[in-house]
């Protein structure tokens, strides 16, 4: 089924255009992979989706839901979660914090109840926790809840940013480039995580550049160039695709 | 004895203004220079409550709370969409306009003549007179802020509050309303600075717009570089150690005029230093960049 939309979307910046016309959509209980060279817009198209871009034209649904001019937040809050191409965790906060904040429906949050019912405060804190660690050993990072973000290794941030994506809970997850930067003894990992959440029902978007993972991962590959889709199609028709090899993977990567 | 008592009461209320603004520049990662503000209007508004409402103290000040946290929304509901630097602008310049209000509106605050005899708070019938039991209620009064706003800053609040300091745009992807979290952020910090405002006008029994100045609201930023930022440690050694060295220098031998600004001198250096050489100040947990 498909969950999220965009149709004829078309966001320019200065006259140059990043996303030009494009219509695809993503089905749930799928992997979708985005790739295409630098600049092809496909970071863009996540920033649409997310609400931190506004198109110029066209509109983007989620489950029918017109949420072209939603506020990132909103978009966060009805499902729609985002890991960042360059990690964006919270440096100074412990990494179990990192996971803790993106936790929904936490009664205190709520400023007056964080004064006013600090035991029920504490209740939940301990309930909370104890999710957060386990997303925190999901993602291969047993141990590590109360060393600060900033001091994880760069891949370990990755790890970390992806735990906290999944605290949140979303039904739809852009990933960015989710394995640049991972160690490849933890990549296999990754890989099986990302897979076991799309078959759990979750939509999943990557944007990917090492063709090993398109292969591995994608139900479905859109090939960008230019700001359009210039090719659909499941992974081994699209790799294969002579102009897709000649335009992007002019160098063998596998 | 006296003097020490004074000493103390002072440590109590710049306490308290040094923890709200804490809640913003160590918590929230916003440097507002306009905490002096919120604390005048409190001041102000807790005194006409009681003298013109005939208001008893404590009801006095939980209005002056409520009255100041509104007014911030005026600052805080436009300038907060506004990106780092020049919110800091914003707040410098309600900090100004705050001053000319209250010293160029006569018929409410008599302006620059200031209020006096401003009646001693009483609690329960019992009216708070003389300094050691003043300092007991101004000490019981800091304490419960500080309380309050370490259970604030211990709370799921208060961590969004210090992941929208990390990075507001990973806070808003993981479904936060940040511009929402802020605007409280600074409405609570407004509330506890009128809070300091109702104390230290109970104690100086006048009020004029000179003790809520820029220079004020620097200080109390000062006070937060020096101790540190980001926990309630920080603040707290900050307010000691900044109220009570300036009173050491009384018993240098220096004429009063010169004392003064030797004062602000040591203030600018000391922000100078800690910056270069100690960011996260003395005891704290935030370092500033």
């Amino acid at each position: 089924m498909t969950i999220l939309e965009l149709d004829n979307v078309t966001k320019s910046f200065d006259g140059v255009c990043a996303v030009n016309d494009v219509s695809l959509g993503f089905e749930s209980g799928k992997i979708t992979c985005l790739i295409g060279p630098n600049g092809a817009g496909k970071t863009t198209l996540f920033n649409l989706i997310t609400g931190f871009l506004r198109p110029q034209n066209g509109t983007i649904r989620y489950r029918g839901q017109d949420i072209t001019n939603l506020s990132p937040w909103r978009i966060a809050a009805i499902g729609i979660g985002r890991l960042f191409q360059d990690v964006h965790i919270f440096r100074r906060l412990s990494a179990i914090d990192n996971v803790l904040t993106a936790f929904k429906d936490q009664a205190a949050e709520n400023a007056l109840l964080a004064v006013l019912t600090p035991w029920r405060t504490i209740k939940a804190e301990r309930a909370v926790h104890e999710q957060g660690q386990a997303l925190l050993a999901a993602v291969g990072l047993t141990g590590m809840g109360h060393t600060l973000a900033e001091d994880l290794s760069y891949g370990q941030q990755k790890l970390l940013s992806l735990a906290r994506l999944l605290a949140l809970n979303a039904d739809v997850l852009l990933l960015d480039e989710p394995t640049a930067g991972v160690s490849p003894a933890r990549v296999k990992e990754l890989l099986d995580l990302i897979r076991q959440l799309a078959t759990s029902g979750k939509t999943i978007v990557v944007i990917e550049h090492n063709m090993n993972v398109v292969f591995e991962l994608a139900d479905w590959v859109f090939f960008l160039d230019q700001g359009q889709v210039a090719l659909f199609g499941n992974a081994t028709d699209v790799l294969g695709d002579p102009d897709v090899r000649a335009t992007y993977l002019g160098k063998q990567e596998w | 004895m006296n003097y020490l008592f004074h000493i103390l009461i002072i440590i109590c209320i710049y306490s308290i203004l040094a923890l709200s603004l804490n809640l913003l520049v160590g918590y929230t990662g916003l440097l507002s220079l306009c905490q002096a503000a919120f604390y005048g209007i409190g001041a102000y508004a807790s005194v006409l409550l009681m003298t013109a409402a005939g208001l008893s103290f404590p009801l006095a000040v939980l209005l002056a709370m409520v009255t100041t946290a509104i007014i911030s929304l005026a600052i805080s509901v436009p300038s907060l969409r506004l990106k780092g630097d020049y919110f800091v602008l914003a707040s410098l310049g309600f900090q100004m306009i705050s001053f000319a209000v209250l010293r160029n509106w006569v018929t409410v605050t008599n302006g620059p003549y200031g209020i006096s005899g401003i009646p001693r708070p009483s609690l329960l019938g019992f009216e708070i007179d003389g300094l050691g039991s003043y300092f007991i209620f101004s000490g019981v009064i800091a304490l419960v802020c500080a309380l309050l706003i370490y259970l604030l800053t211990a709370s799921p609040f208060g961590r969004v509050l210090k992941a929208i300091r990390e990075d507001e745009i990973a806070t808003m992807a993981l479904g936060k309303s940040t511009f929402r979290f802020k605007i409280t952020a600074f409405a609570i910090a407004a509330a506890f600075a009128a809070v300091a405002g109702s104390l230290f006008a109970g104690y100086m029994r006048f009020i004029d717009p000179t003790s809520f100045t820029l220079t004020e609201s620097t200080f109390v930023l000062t006070i937060i570089i020096v101790g540190g930022a980001g926990n309630v440690a920080g603040p707290l050694l900050g307010t000691v150690l900044l109220i009570a060295f300036p009173e050491a220098l009384r018993f240098l031998p220096m004429p009063d005029a010169v004392a003064g600004n030797v004062r602000q001198i040591i203030y600018g250096a000391l922000i100078v230093l800690m910056l270069r050489y100690r960011p996260r100040g003395l005891w704290g947990e935030y370092e500033f960049e």
